[in-house]
């Protein structure tokens, strides 16, 4: 009996081995555009709804965006979502750049987009959004800076993103650190931070700062660009050439800093971002240190009765702690691949580049800032919660230096030895000399 | 071996122990108390996450404590159904690993055969050169077998997915060893009839193969079944993703955490097609895995 | 040249069955093709493309020879690698061993209970990698972890499994074992099996008690056994990935990251195919040494006692 299962299962695999070979015929009619990107997957929440002001969230807005341009072109174009996840996504996309297999449109943060044009892998959009109608003179200057390289635009922006304070107003009213109008006091230097820290420590029992710690190299990596861009430090030289440099006094205060927040208790322990961003709904901290892409989930939830946020959310740029405005910043954008456009699908692209920049306000709902100037000075914009608060970013923001090569490797690398020194307990000039040593080696090795 | 030979062999050992009853018995029933109560924990793992499956995602990021105690949802499951990302992935699976399975068997046999039962020049040397493959790692190819299937255009196909493996000895040698046991007279006497090799070998041979067929085909369903790295780097496409990788993408998300239950649902949903092929195959998948590896 | 083959061979073995002939090479023909395309020419092609800085995206080359392993060889990261697998090898061979015997010889049993049991630890090597991680990085999660829960009933504070240095590593080591102990438990089973009844009889008859029967008959008899049970777990162990890679991204500090994510991380994530596939030399030597180490070891053993 347990033969003839068997038999049967076999036989079904020989069956299904001619289907399996057999590329899939493609339909006559619609053109096909593949769209790679991450910020997650939604189906169950988002599956076929074309009511984009309606969505939130980062992947709530984009799946809607997508559903109703599809059944706005229905019968002529389909956006197809390969949806990837963050972390091994340009792992995948540089593995489907060397098979030969790219997505027609792709999303990549703007730091990146060097070591890709270097390699000649991406096309350059200046013509093309001449004949798809984008006024790239429209482009914040923070965008514009984003996506061009050697003088030509290789992108179409879609946001600037940064580094923000989310607060937990309750928490911070019931340690007595709100202003008359029931906002959060934001610090504006190390001392004003630590008395806080204190204070707040005091009265809720907890540390007054989430960030995630565990298994997360970008926000840990942000962290420490920021404090070393508010003293005016770098750590890399300009010129694509040279090393780079972790040596110097502003590296070292801004990894002590935080070391000192995290020996003190003032940082909560060993959270991965997961962890950390759902702790804080739960009020497990009076600030969440994390992106703008939060701000729309944290004001549903703080709408919600019964979660940590109930009492008060507020949202505000990463306050200047060690004297000069700067804020990490980077940004999403769009790019075509070479061998992922040809004569069929070009209109098609160019159309629905035309419709994500037309609804880059849309994107802005998540939190980030839109890459139009148009947009940012309209009240649409402007009426959006916080959005006076986080404003300043299109001012101070610090964007990766575009000629340094593998920054994705190089944040791996910070980011690492920043949560060792958090976890455990390496030292401050260890961490920095490994960042250091490691970084150079990943750098000599890229062309 | 199969279990029920083992069973009656161990029924005969347990009649051997029983002369000394009381010491021998108390002590079989200690040693059989602690392999329950370790087997309790072994299961645990798998229970409590089968528990917060069908737990509301709102009420797992708040605590995981009471699994036992109400609200209970179907919504993590029915989220499952609603995206299809893991049915395609299941799909997928059983494409690559049936694949793998039926082309292995045809190619292993034949070989195995050839070697076994035929003669031809050079064939010692042949043979021990690919004996020599045991020891070839996965690892050690996998850079140089990227660049190979990129430069062809074949990654994210299942075709790439699929024929790597086929390169492993392993079949050849487990199919030779068994061929060599077959008694020859049945070939000689069908070889006076003038039939060709390949008529004894698929009419004659084959037919008696069918044990080492399947002891040969289970392992290699699970084993590809199961593969990770090769799958990890060739298919970079969702909609090519196996099974294995698919989870894997899921796990490292970023952005959107969809929810403790949501994931250790779908842990649940993914883990259930090999589960139920191993509660019904049991036998056949144990005496594969460990019958394999003894030979 | 074939056809003198042929005329020598064929006076010898009239018999027909055993005729040499070049038809015959087709029967392995479909797999030699197979096996030198697919294994012997990546593995020269690997060794080949060690020598060489080889940049993925780019797809440009330059031959450094022996540049990419002296580099290895000072790279600290990557010796780390090298450590951090020996140590897991060595943490997980002897409890695959010892854990895997124990339980053939207390589930070498009739009765119903004990096939129940074989089922529950055999069960969880069918499934794969990544159910296994989902499943244990929740439990092992300090924060709302099955086993944080349980510490926080008795009043104790959570564990850092994952997150510590002197405990990520042996926690992806625990997990394995829980992973595929039935692996080994199995092939222990079957070669118990193999013991014949009569040395049970005999030492029966001797009044041997289980202690000795054990060490005197059940050992000695399945000697072969444990020798290969070490040698596959070796091999298996050394290709360490994706407990790793899923739970630990090789971190904290390089305190759980093997040689395979190193590996990995250089050829996909730093697109530098040529380094990756150095390191992947060293780790087929390495794995080569360790189990031509334990058969010779076996060997000798088994030698010394005959």
């Amino acid at each position: 009996m347990l033969k003839t299962r068997l038999a049967g299962a076999l036989a079904l695999t020989t069956l299904a081995m001619p289907l399996a070979f057999t590329a899939p015929a493609a339909s006559a009619a619609p053109v096909e555009i593949s769209f790679a990107r991450f910020f997650g997957a939604c189906e169950g929440d988002y599956g076929t709804s074309t009511d984009v002001p309606a969505a939130r969230g980062e992947c709530g807005i984009i799946t809607t965006l997508i559903n109703k341009f599809n059944a706005d072109n229905k019968g002529e174009i389909v956006v197809k979502p390969q949806i990837m996840e963050w972390n091994t996504y340009y792992d995948q996309l540089t593995a489907r750049i060397v098979g030969h297999d790219v997505p027609t449109v792709a999303v990549m943060h703007m730091a990146q987009l060097g070591d890709y044009v270097n390699r000649k892998v991406v096309l350059p959009l200046n013509d093309l959004f001449k004949e798809a109608g984008i006024d790239a003179g429209d482009f914040t200057d923070a965008a514009t800076n984003g996506v061009t390289v050697n003088g030509k635009i290789y992108a179409l922006p879609w946001d600037t993103h940064s580094w923000l304070w989310h607060y937990n107003v309750g928490l911070m009213k019931k340690a007595g650190l709100t202003d008359a109008d029931g906002n959060p006091v934001v610090p504006k230097s190390l001392d004003e931070l630590k008395a806080q820290a204190k204070k707040f420590k005091e009265a809720t029992g907890k540390p007054l700062i989430a960030i995630s710690t565990t298994q997360d190299v970008a926000g840990p990596a942000r962290n420490f660009y920021t404090l070393l861009y508010q003293q005016g430090g770098t750590v890399f030289p300009d010129g694509p050439d040279g090393d780079a440099n972790f040596s110097s006094p502003e590296a070292k205060k801004a990894l002590q800093v935080w070391a000192d927040l995290y020996k003190d208790g003032d940082l909560t322990p060993a959270l991965d971002y997961e962890g950390a961003t759902a702790g804080f709904i739960n009020g497990n901290a009076g600030v969440y240190i994390c992106g703008t892409w939060l701000i729309d989930s944290y004001m549903e939830a703080a709408a919600k009765k019964d979660t940590g946020l109930s009492d008060g959310y507020y949202v505000t740029a990463f306050p200047t702690l060690l004297g000069k405005p700067a804020i990490w910043a980077d940004g999403h954008s769009w790019v075509l691949l070479k061998g992922g456009l040809n004569d069929d699908n070009k209109a098609a692209t160019l159309k629905f580049l035309k419709y994500l920049y037309d609804n880059n306000l849309q994107w802005a709902r998540t939190g980030h800032l839109s890459i139009r100037k148009s947009v940012i000075d309209s009240a649409a914009f402007q009426d959006l919660p916080f959005r006076k608060n986080i404003k300043i970013i299109s001012e101070v923001a610090r964007t990766l230096p575009a000629g340094t090569p593998r920054q994705f490797g190089i944040q791996q690398i910070v980011g690492e030895e920043f949560d060792n020194v958090m976890l455990t307990g390496k030292s401050v000039d260890d961490a920095l000399a490994d960042m250091q040593g490691r970084v150079n080696e990943l750098v000599s090795a890229a062309r | 071996m199969s279990l029920s030979s083992a069973r009656s062999a161990s029924g005969t050992a347990s009649r051997v122990r029983a002369g000394r009853m009381d010491s021998h018995q108390f002590g079989d029933r200690l040693l059989l108390g602690l392999v329950i109560l370790l087997a309790i924990l072994w299961t645990v793992p798998l229970v409590w996450v089968l528990g917060l499956s069908f737990k509301p995602n709102d009420v797992l990021m708040h605590s995981t404590g009471g699994i036992l105690s109400a609200p209970f949802t179907l919504k993590n499951y029915a989220d499952i159904l609603a995206s299809s990302n893991v049915f395609t992935w299941i799909l997928n699976s059983i494409i690559v690993s049936g694949g793998q399975t039926v082309l292995t068997l045809v190619v292993c046999s034949l070989a195995g055969y050839g070697f076994a039962r035929t003669e031809f020049p050079f064939k010692g040397v042949i043979f021990a050169l690919v004996l020599a493959g045991l020891a070839v790692p996965e690892q050690a190819i996998v850079i140089p077998l990227f660049k190979m299937f990129a430069d062809i255009n074949l990654h994210n196909t299942y075709a790439a997915l699929i024929l790597p493996r086929l390169a492993v000895p392993f079949g050849v040698f487990l199919m030779t060893q068994y061929f060599r046991a077959v008694p020859r007279e049945i070939e000689e006497a069908a070889l006076l009839d003038n039939a060709s090799r390949l008529k004894i070998f698929l009419v004659v041979v084959l037919p008696l193969s069918i044990p080492a067929q399947a002891t040969l085909g289970i392992y290699t369903f699970l084993a590809s079944w199961n593969d990770y790295l090769w799958p990890l780097i060739s298919a970079s496409k969702p909609e090519m993703f196996t099974l294995t990788v698919g989870l894997a993408s899921t796990q490292m998300n970023f952005a959107q955490s969809e929810g403790i239950g949501f994931l250790m649902a779908q842990a649940i949903f993914a883990g259930l097609p090999i589960l139920i092929l191993y509660l019904f195959f049991q036998r056949h998948i144990v005496t594969a895995v460990a019958g394999t590896t003894v030979r | 040249m074939a056809f003198a083959d042929l005329s020598r061979s064929r006076p010898v073995r009239a018999a027909g069955i055993a005729r040499p002939s070049w038809s015959n090479l087709l029967f392995v023909l479909p797999f030699l093709l197979l096996y030198a395309g697919l294994l012997v020419y990546p593995l020269f092609q690997g060794m080949w493309m060690s020598l060489h800085d080889y940049d993925l995206l780019s797809g440009e080359s330059e031959f450094l020879g022996l540049a990419n392993f002296i580099k290895l060889f000072r790279n600290s990261i990557f010796l780390g690698t090298v450590r951090n697998t020996l140590w897991f090898v060595a943490m997980t061979t002897p409890a695959f061993v010892v854990l895997g015997l124990a339980l053939a010889l207390a589930l070498n049993r009739a009765s119903r209970t004990g096939a129940v049991l074989r089922f529950i630890f055999f069960g969880s090597s069918v499934l794969s990698v990544t159910i296994v991680t989902l499943v244990w990085r929740m439990v092992l999660r300090p924060d709302k972890g099955l086993i944080a829960n349980v510490l926080e009933w008795f009043g104790l504070p959570p564990v850092p499994f994952l997150i510590d240095v002197h405990l990520a590593l042996p926690s992806i080591a625990g997990v394995t074992v829980w992973w595929i102990v039935g692996l080994p438990m199995m092939l222990f089973l079957a070669a118990l099996q193999q013991i014949p009844q009569e040395i049970y009889e005999a030492a029966k008859l001797d009044n041997a008690g289980w202690w000795r029967t054990l060490f005197s008959i059940t050992l000695p008899s399945i000697k072969r056994t444990v020798i290969l049970v070490a040698v596959i777990e070796i091999v298996l162990q050394f290709q360490l990935f994706g407990q790793a890679q899923i739970m630990t991204q090789g971190g904290p500090n390089n305190s759980s990251r093997p040689i395979v994510l190193f590996i990995y991380e250089s050829g996909f994530r730093d697109w530098r195919l040529g380094y990756a596939a150095a390191a992947a030399q060293i780790l087929f030597f390495l794995m080569l040494v360790a189990a031509s180490l334990q058969l010779w070891l076996g060997r000798r053993r088994q030698g010394g006692e005959a």
